[in-house]
């Protein structure tokens, strides 16, 4: 990915705001994979509105390629908005529109000519509650391939297992790949739904509050997994777990009313936050 | 309020609802119950020999061995009834015994002619016999028995008359004596009343071309033309029916000062008193089994034979296998077009005037009576669609399952939409998260996830189509026909034969057991096809939650 693309594909006249809140880091040619300063996904005042109601206004950020990010806030911050704005998924919802430039790889995603099936494929996505569907774990993780095409059983065998080791649950499924993935428990599941979001060759993992629905064993082991992933995959996780965002993340970002407060490092924004507000929140004052 | 009164409350509620499953219940099986018991006596009866001689002939099914032996035995009781109604009736006919002495008269005429006798002692004969034949003639028509014992006699004298003996005159003599045999048994006066019972007799006992009787007809009668009356009673209940009418007489008499009739029961052998037919009454009906030879049946080739005579004999094959023809082909055509419709009102759909237009279209096509689809579907799919596809212009097993899908389509509609909303929004999401396309999702992850709810559905369609008989009385049902060779040509069905028979001629009454027969078979079919179903839902089911 150029950083010069990126500029290029970004129309000025769609930006409407350029407040940058975020710190963003100097380019720096050596710096290790985490610290890269090029962008993956690039925010310039976007906002999104259902009919008349802002769900995130203005908000401009850069995400940055392997690390993982994450969106902290108070209930109906506009946290999963913003973060399903990234693969489009609010389109599900009727009378939508956004304003702004939501870029990934430098590639507007809301222009009109945006292939919705690359870029979900570009853009994994790891929900709330673990949803995986009512087949086997195999058809499960092979299903993103056999929409790319992989029709070959030797390789969807191979992707699967890839996938299920670098979701960690391999060792616990690999002797039933036949049964169904509404027969494992909770943690398993969202295990397998992470593994079902890899299988896709992402480049891009967002997710969505993926431990809220599991206990601190299961969530224990997913943190774990997020470690591993962030060599390899841009994260940008959803939390309302401060700890979580303290312990899994490099940069983090506090939303607060549909608004970006504050973007920067997460050890700054824990213990050193510039904006009242944030520090309010992270203390436990606030939210 | 108080724990306590929430508690009663609730007891309350449970027992309510008991008492209802249990009313329910009780309903269903007051209801069914009948049936059932009388649709299982197509399968389950008594039957006689006469019903093994039948599977014999009409559907070559038998024990050759064991049948003629049981044949030999009951043939052999049986000539006690024959001789016995023999005997009467030959002293009672006196128009045939008139008629057979003047054919006496004739034949003894050309036997004479025939031995070259003399023309003097010709004509001496010839006046004899001629004043023999007379004397009879009167005897017959007298209704005094001392008037007929003095004939009588006065004819037997030339019974020892050696020009008479040997030859066939000789029957003039027997023809008296039976006669005078017979008045003497009988009161003359009433002589026409014998031979209306003597009749009535004969056709319980042999049947006649119209009708079956008891014993069905004497071995030397020839055959008759149908099969339905060529054998005696098949099973024991109907031999019992007309055991009751073989011993005791109905009669509507007219009432005095009344212009109503008044059913008179007598028992026959009240009214054959002191004839030679008088021991008949008791000896059939001490000796039935030995008539009959009953024997427990078990005639399940019900659900396969063809029936014979219009449902007379045999079964209900070709009935299931149209009906499940008509029922699949049906379930073919409404499944994709109901859940591509549900399809189209869930994932497609605005609230827009259209949506709102097609729901009400939807409703009010599940409203429209039967009857109704019928007639469109004569329009419609026979004389209107048929020509314009080059098929022929002739209700077939195609256009009544389109017509019946038609019919059922609300429902398809209904149940599939309900089941494809239930489908967990989480599915949808993590389906389109992956990339796939809406129609992609719906094919591979919300169909098969909506897919015991669309079961539900055929469940509902499957027993609304195979019980339906308005909307293929005109695209596709047959009382009788062949079997069908393809979907274009019609076909008979368990419902369609149900109504036939019961609106039909005296079929209904005379063979109940078929027709009770059929409608068993009809929900017997329903049941398993609704079970196929069920199972198949749970197990699509089970699939789905991972157990």
């Amino acid at each position: 990915m150029q950083v010069s693309a990126t500029a290029n594909d970004i129309k000025k006249s769609d930006v409407t705001t350029t407040v940058s809140v975020g710190n963003r880091p100097a380019p720096q040619p050596k710096a290790p994979a985490t610290e890269c300063p090029c962008t993956i996904v690039r925010s310039e005042g976007f906002s999104l509105y259902y009919g008349s109601k802002a769900g995130v206004k203005d908000i401009t950020m850069d995400i940055y390629p392997c690390s993982v990010t994450a969106i902290i806030g108070p209930s109906g911050c506009g946290k999963s908005t913003f973060l399903r704005s990234i693969n489009r998924m609010n389109d599900l919802i009727p009378h939508v529109r956004t304003e702004g430039v939501l870029a990934v790889d430098g590639h507007d995603i809301y222009d009109k000519r945006t292939n919705l099936v690359s870029l979900r494929q570009q853009v994994g996505m790891v929900f709330q509650k673990p949803n995986p569907f009512p087949k086997s774990i195999f058809d499960n993780i092979a299903y993103g391939p056999r929409l790319q095409g992989v029709r070959r059983k030797g390789e969807l065998q191979h992707i699967v297992e890839q996938s299920l080791k670098a979701a960690a649950i391999w060792d616990e499924v690999k002797d039933d790949l036949k049964k169904s993935a509404l027969a494992l428990s909770g943690g398993q599941q969202q295990r397998l739904c992470i593994a079902r979001a890899l299988a896709t060759r992402p480049r891009v993992l967002l997710m969505d509050e993926p431990c809220s629905a599991l206990d601190p064993i299961a969530t224990g082991r997913i943190e774990d997994l997020i470690g591993q992933l962030q060599s390899t995959y841009t994260i940008v996780i959803v939390t309302h777990n401060m700890q979580q965002a303290a312990r899994v993340s490099e940069r983090a970002a506090f939303f607060c009313l549909g608004e970006l407060i504050e973007y920067d490092k997460t050890t700054k924004i824990f213990s050193n936050p510039s904006k009242k507000q944030t520090e309010d929140y992270v203390t436990g004052r606030f939210g | 309020m108080k724990l306590a009164t929430r508690g009663m409350l609730d007891k309350g509620f449970t027992v309510l609802t008991g008492l209802s499953v249990v009313a329910l219940t009780l309903v269903l099986i007051a209801v069914l119950g009948p049936m059932v018991y009388r649709g299982s006596s197509a399968v389950l009866f008594t039957g006689t020999v006469e019903f093994r001689k039948m599977q014999r002939d009409l559907f070559d099914r038998s024990n050759p061995k064991r049948l003629s032996a049981e044949i030999a035995e009951t043939e052999a009781a049986r000539q006690e009834v024959y001789r016995m109604v023999d005997a009467f009736k030959k002293g009672i006919d006196i128009d045939a015994m008139s008629d057979r002495a003047r054919e006496i008269n004739r034949e003894f005429g050309r036997e004479l002619r025939h031995k070259d006798t003399p023309t003097e002692q010709y004509t001496e004969l010839r006046s004899r016999s001629r004043d023999i034949r007379d004397k009879l003639s009167g005897v017959f028509s007298s209704q005094d028995i001392e008037a007929i014992e003095a004939g009588v006699e006065e004819v037997l004298v030339h019974a020892d008359d050696p020009n008479f003996q040997g030859t066939c005159a000789e029957e003039f003599f027997e023809l008296a004596r039976n006669f005078r045999d017979a008045a003497r048994q009988v009161d003359l006066s009433h002589y026409h009343d014998y031979l209306v019972a003597l009749e009535e007799v004969e056709l319980v006992l042999f049947g006649s071309d119209e009708r079956n009787g008891l014993l069905g007809p004497r071995p030397e009668e020839p055959k008759r033309a149908l099969a339905q009356v060529c054998y005696g009673a098949t099973r024991m209940d109907q031999a019992r029916q007309l055991l009751d009418r073989l011993l005791v007489a109905e009669q509507w008499v007219p009432q005095e000062g009344s212009e109503s009739l008044v059913k008179v029961r007598t028992p026959r052998v009240e009214q054959f008193k002191g004839t030679a037919l008088e021991p008949l009454f008791p000896y059939v009906e001490s000796n039935l089994s030995k008539l009959l030879n009953p024997r427990f049946t078990c005639y399940w080739q019900f659900f396969v034979d063809d029936n014979v005579n219009s449902h007379y004999f045999g079964g209900v094959g070709p009935e299931i296998l149209g009906t499940i023809l008509i029922t699949v082909l049906g379930m073919v055509f409404v499944v994709p077009l109901g859940v591509i419709a549900a399809a189209y009102l869930v994932e497609c759909s605005s609230d827009g005037w259209i949506i709102r237009l097609i729901r009400m279209c939807i409703n009010t096509l599940a409203g429209v009576p039967s009857i109704v689809f019928g007639l469109f579907g004569l329009a419609f799919f026979v004389l209107f669609l048929f020509p314009l596809l080059g098929f022929e212009q002739k209700p077939c097993i195609l256009a009544a399952s389109m017509t019946l899908a038609i019919l059922t389509l609300p429902v398809m509609i209904r149940a599939s939409e309900e089941a494809i909303r239930t489908v967990p929004m989480s599915y949808k999401e993590g389906s389109l998260a992956l990339g796939a396309s809406r129609f992609r999702t719906f094919v591979t992850v919300i169909l098969p996830a909506a897919l015991p709810g669309i079961l539900t559905g055929v469940i509902l369609s499957l027993s609304r189509v195979a019980g339906e008989t308005a909307p293929i009385l005109f695209t596709g049902a047959v009382s009788l026909g062949p079997v069908p060779k393809s979907v274009f040509d019609p076909t008979r069905t368990l419902s369609y034969g149900s109504y036939d028979m019961a609106v039909g001629d005296r079929l209904a009454m005379m063979v109940p057991h078929n027709q009770y027969g059929m409608v068993v078979t009809l929900i017997l079919l329903i049941l398993i096809l609704n079970a196929m179903a069920i199972v198949l839902r749970s197990r699509v089911f089970k699939k789905l939650k991972g157990h």
